[in-house]
């Protein structure tokens, strides 16, 4: 890099900066000098504002190593009722209709990603890292977490059954990874190798073991917890039901999208939106699994069609807008006060999940005779956590009343951290197995600046 | 209905909105302000058959006024432009005093006629009711003449005159607007900003913002970043201007204004965001249309007559001036005036803005007189403007006979 290409860099990064402390500084203004207002339109405001903030901070960060989506989490934190205080709580719950556009989108791209020939040719190792994966971190987590029961207030006070039931609730938990983060990073690095392909292909697949393993394990730790109830099959009749009828109507939508790219093909953006609000509500009234309808919607658009290509193309023009909204919103919702008081347990546990991912996927790859790129770095996409998990725990907390928020706090202290570190080291891991794109994203030839002359 | 049905009925209208961007040329559906979809509210909306509640309304007020202020900024990136020629200053100040004129004479004959009915209004509504409608009537389509002279396949004096004044009209309007909205202290006013530093706030807001993401679109970056980079300071400014009290019209316009001229990349965004204005519009018109209410005051009919009687009598004088000073526009006869007649989407947004910052009986008759004036304007506008074409032999007569009447133009 020359001195001329060095010196821009750093004129721009320092405009950078003074613009996100602009921005900042009049929103901070805004937000004091009329506080009682806290109408809907702030949250457009707030969108706004994320979008910003997440992009610069991203654009600020990035010389250190660090992913854009660590960008979007810490602009998030600092905007949000933990930081300056520019957005409040309120504010950040009425978020929740984009985050769930944005869960729609990130969810589609997944399974658009997923290309069934390349799955295919990793399927050996991901099978065996899957069952590696889900057994020793579901054991191995629940033990951490039995290990630490004297440090966890809630905890230290249960019988030694219901702190089985509530270490194996944890354990399932534990299992759970972040499509929205591997996707964000690999939507970043335009990464694409052994590493990039396994790591995705294994957290979507996951996303269906998860949902399958947390049913199994509430079923089992019910009665654990709860000596008045014993374990009923009834869940099982409707977690198939959710199984079956998400992969039903994502494979209907999935070809309903491949019919329209093939005879329309055009303003697929807001089609895209009709989806994500429409469908999403569908969703939630059926009870089915959004996350799963979406990426079989994707997988088969992409394997089942002619039109993979095109609705990549079309899911990638919304990404970095996508990304920034959902990540900076997370960032913004994270409780930083209950991390500062649960920030020693949650980092126990949190690295001996990373810990057991680590040794399981050394495990598996090691079985399944898998190139020395994913001896070394599968382990990496793996430790990310975020919105799944923290719905998942809703799902145990809203299960186990006189646990629940104890050990939803204790949750979310612990995705916390493994959302703020996982990213990091997948984007690592990507850059040193040589999987990241040199190139820098394609930008129109239409923004790009005039030639010369 | 419910709020998500009728969020994806939206998305559905804004769907079909993009298709006829583009069909537009090929033949053409729809007039030009978009009244038709503003009926087309009324008709499902509380005044008829009440399958868009006023709750819906209220709670889709945000995606409203985003609308709103994002075609503003859409009109404020294609001020003083007309299709990527540089309108000359002397006719940008011409469209103004056009401007000035037609909204000085629609807010007296308002004003009087309000004193003649004693409407039971104080002093201030009286001048908002008065300056809003004058702001929603005092200036013309974008488009209209463009679409015509494509249409028709006209080239000419007469054609450039009117392009260039119908692409440089909308300050006036739009500085009134942000002169009224620091005048009214409504429910969302909790910081009193002096009248008159008011439009110094909203546009330096804008400006300020514009700045900013012209600077930010300096460097060289993929499109999806440059639509990050456009929606974030867009939906900062509205929503800065609403929690100010301010006009977010008229502060998404100047940040376009301000994101036009300082970034190299002007002709590049203009040619992305205005693509997305008829999606953006058709639904903001939709909710418009259902907000109207016509029982709101029952002098509303006297109102508008006054008001649309006003802008016909100095659209033709503003006609005479322009004709004194062209030959071409001397030769389309002397009503060539009223080929500025059609009014267009910002008039319709100045009348919902309105209607969201002062509900009421001062909004409501304000987008009632508008959506009126829109409508005569369907009338006149393109016939005049055909007509005058004509008589200036910038159009080819057999062509023009060929051809069906130029009912529809982009808004």
């Amino acid at each position: 890099m020359t001195a001329r290409a060095v010196r821009a860099g750093i004129s721009q990064w320092l405009e950078h900066a003074v613009l996100l402390v602009a921005f900042g500084a009049l929103v901070y203004y805004v937000t004091r000098a009329v506080p009682e207002v806290q109408g809907r339109l702030w949250t457009i405001a707030a969108i706004g504002l994320l979008l910003l903030a997440g992009t610069l901070t991203s654009e600020l960060t990035a010389p250190l190593g660090l992913p854009h989506l660590t960008g979007y989490l810490f602009a998030g934190i600092a905007c949000g009722p933990h930081g300056l205080r520019l957005l409040t709580e309120q504010t950040v719950r009425s978020l929740s209709p984009a985050n769930t556009l944005a869960l729609s989108l990130i969810a589609l791209a997944g399974g658009a990603e997923l290309e069934l020939a390349a799955v295919r040719k990793w399927a050996r190792g991901l099978a065996w890292a899957m069952l590696v994966q889900t057994a020793l971190v579901l054991l191995a987590v629940t033990g951490a977490f039995l290990a630490v029961r004297p440090l966890i207030p809630f905890a230290r006070v249960l019988a030694p059954g219901a702190a089985l039931g509530v270490a194996l609730c944890w354990g399932a938990l534990a299992v759970t990874r972040s499509p929205s983060a591997t996707l964000a990073i690999l939507s970043q690095t335009r990464a694409n190798g052994p590493l990039a392909t396994f790591t995705l292909a294994f957290v979507m697949v996951s996303d269906v073991v998860v949902v399958v393993l947390v049913a199994t394990v509430l079923g089992v730790a019910r009665p654990l917890i709860d000596s008045s109830t014993s374990f009923a099959f009834d869940s099982f009749v409707s977690l198939g039901h959710e199984l079956f009828g998400s992969v039903a109507l994502g494979t209907t939508l999935g070809l309903v999208i491949a019919a329209y790219l093939r005879l329309v093909n055009r303003q697929m953006l807001v089609v895209l939106l009709v989806l994500g609000f429409g469908v999403s509500t569908v969703l939630d009234y059926l009870q089915f699994d959004a996350l799963l309808t979406f990426m079989v919607a994707g997988l088969v658009v992409r394997n089942l069609s002619q039109q993979g290509h095109k609705f990549i193309h079309h899911i990638e023009q919304t990404g970095t807008v996508v990304y920034v909204v959902f990540f900076a919103i997370a960032g913004a919702d994270l409780d930083i006060p209950l991390l500062r008081n649960l920030w020693p347990v949650a980092l126990l546990l949190a690295a001996a999940r990373a810990v057991t991912s680590w040794v399981g996927a050394r495990v598996a790859s090691h079985v399944a005779a898998d190139p020395p790129v994913l001896r070394t770095w599968a382990w990496s996409g793996l430790v990310s956590q975020a919105g799944l998990t923290i719905g998942l725990t809703l799902v145990v907390a809203r299960e186990f009343p006189s646990i629940g928020p104890p050990f939803r706090a204790l949750a979310i202290a612990t995705v916390a951290i493994n959302e703020m570190i996982g990213p990091i080291l997948f984007k690592l891991a990507l850059d040193r197995g040589g999987e990241t794109s040199q190139e820098r994203t394609t930008g129109l030839p239409s923004i790009r600046p005039p030639a010369p002359g | 209905m419910n709020t998500v049905a009728l969020l994806v009925g939206l998305l559905v209208l804004s769907y079909l909105g993009s298709f006829w961007i583009t069909r537009r040329t090929a033949g053409g559906v729809g007039l030009p302000s978009g009244v038709e979809y503003a009926a087309l509210g009324l008709v499902l909306g509380p005044q008829a058959l009440d399958l868009v509640a006023a709750k819906d309304l209220t709670a889709f007020e945000p995606v409203v006024q985003v609308a709103v202020g994002w075609l503003a900024f859409g009109t404020g990136l294609d001020f003083g432009f007309a299709a990527e020629r540089r309108v000359s200053p002397s006719r940008v100040a011409l469209a103004s005093l056009g401007a000035i004129a037609t909204g000085g004479a629609v807010a007296t004959a308002t004003w009087l006629v309000i004193g003649c009915l004693h409407m039971d209004v104080t002093r201030s509504e009286r001048l908002l009711l008065a300056g809003g409608i004058a702001a929603a009537c005092s200036q013309t389509t974008r488009h209209a003449v463009g679409w015509v002279a494509e249409h028709l396949r006209t080239q000419g004096g007469l054609a450039d005159t009117l392009d260039d004044l119908a692409h440089s009209d909308v300050l006036f309007p739009l500085l009134a607007v942000a002169f009224l909205f620091a005048l009214g202290g409504t429910r969302a006013t909790v910081v009193r900003i002096p009248w008159l530093d008011g439009p110094l706030v909203t546009t330096g807001l804008g400006v300020g913002l514009g700045a900013g993401a012209a600077l930010l679109l300096r460097s060289e970056m993929p499109v999806e970043d440059t639509w990050a980079m456009l929606f974030g300071p867009a939906l900062l400014v509205i929503g800065i201007a609403a929690r100010l009290g301010l006009s977010t019209l008229t502060a998404s316009f100047f940040m376009g204004l301000a994101l036009s001229r300082l970034s190299r990349h002007g002709p590049e965004l203009r040619a992305m965001v205005s693509p997305t204005e008829r999606p953006v519009l058709l639904p903001a018109l939709l909710l418009a249309g259902a907000r109207l209410d016509f029982g709101s005051t029952g002098s509303w009919p006297w109102i508008a007559a006054a008001a649309i009687g006003a802008r016909v009598a100095a659209t033709i004088l503003v006609g005479w001036v322009i004709a004194a000073g062209s030959r071409s526009a001397r030769a389309g006869g002397p009503l060539v005036g009223l080929s500025l007649m059609s009014s267009g989407a910002l008039s319709m947004c100045i009348g919902m803005a309105f209607a969201l910052r002062f509900p009421g009986t001062v909004g409501d008759t304000v987008l009632v007189v508008t959506v009126l004036s829109a409508t005569v304007g369907e009338f006149v506008g393109p016939a005049r403007l055909r007509r005058s074409l004509l008589l200036a032999g910038e159009i080819d007569y057999t062509a023009a006979r060929a051809s069906p009447m130029p009912k529809t133009v982009r808004a």
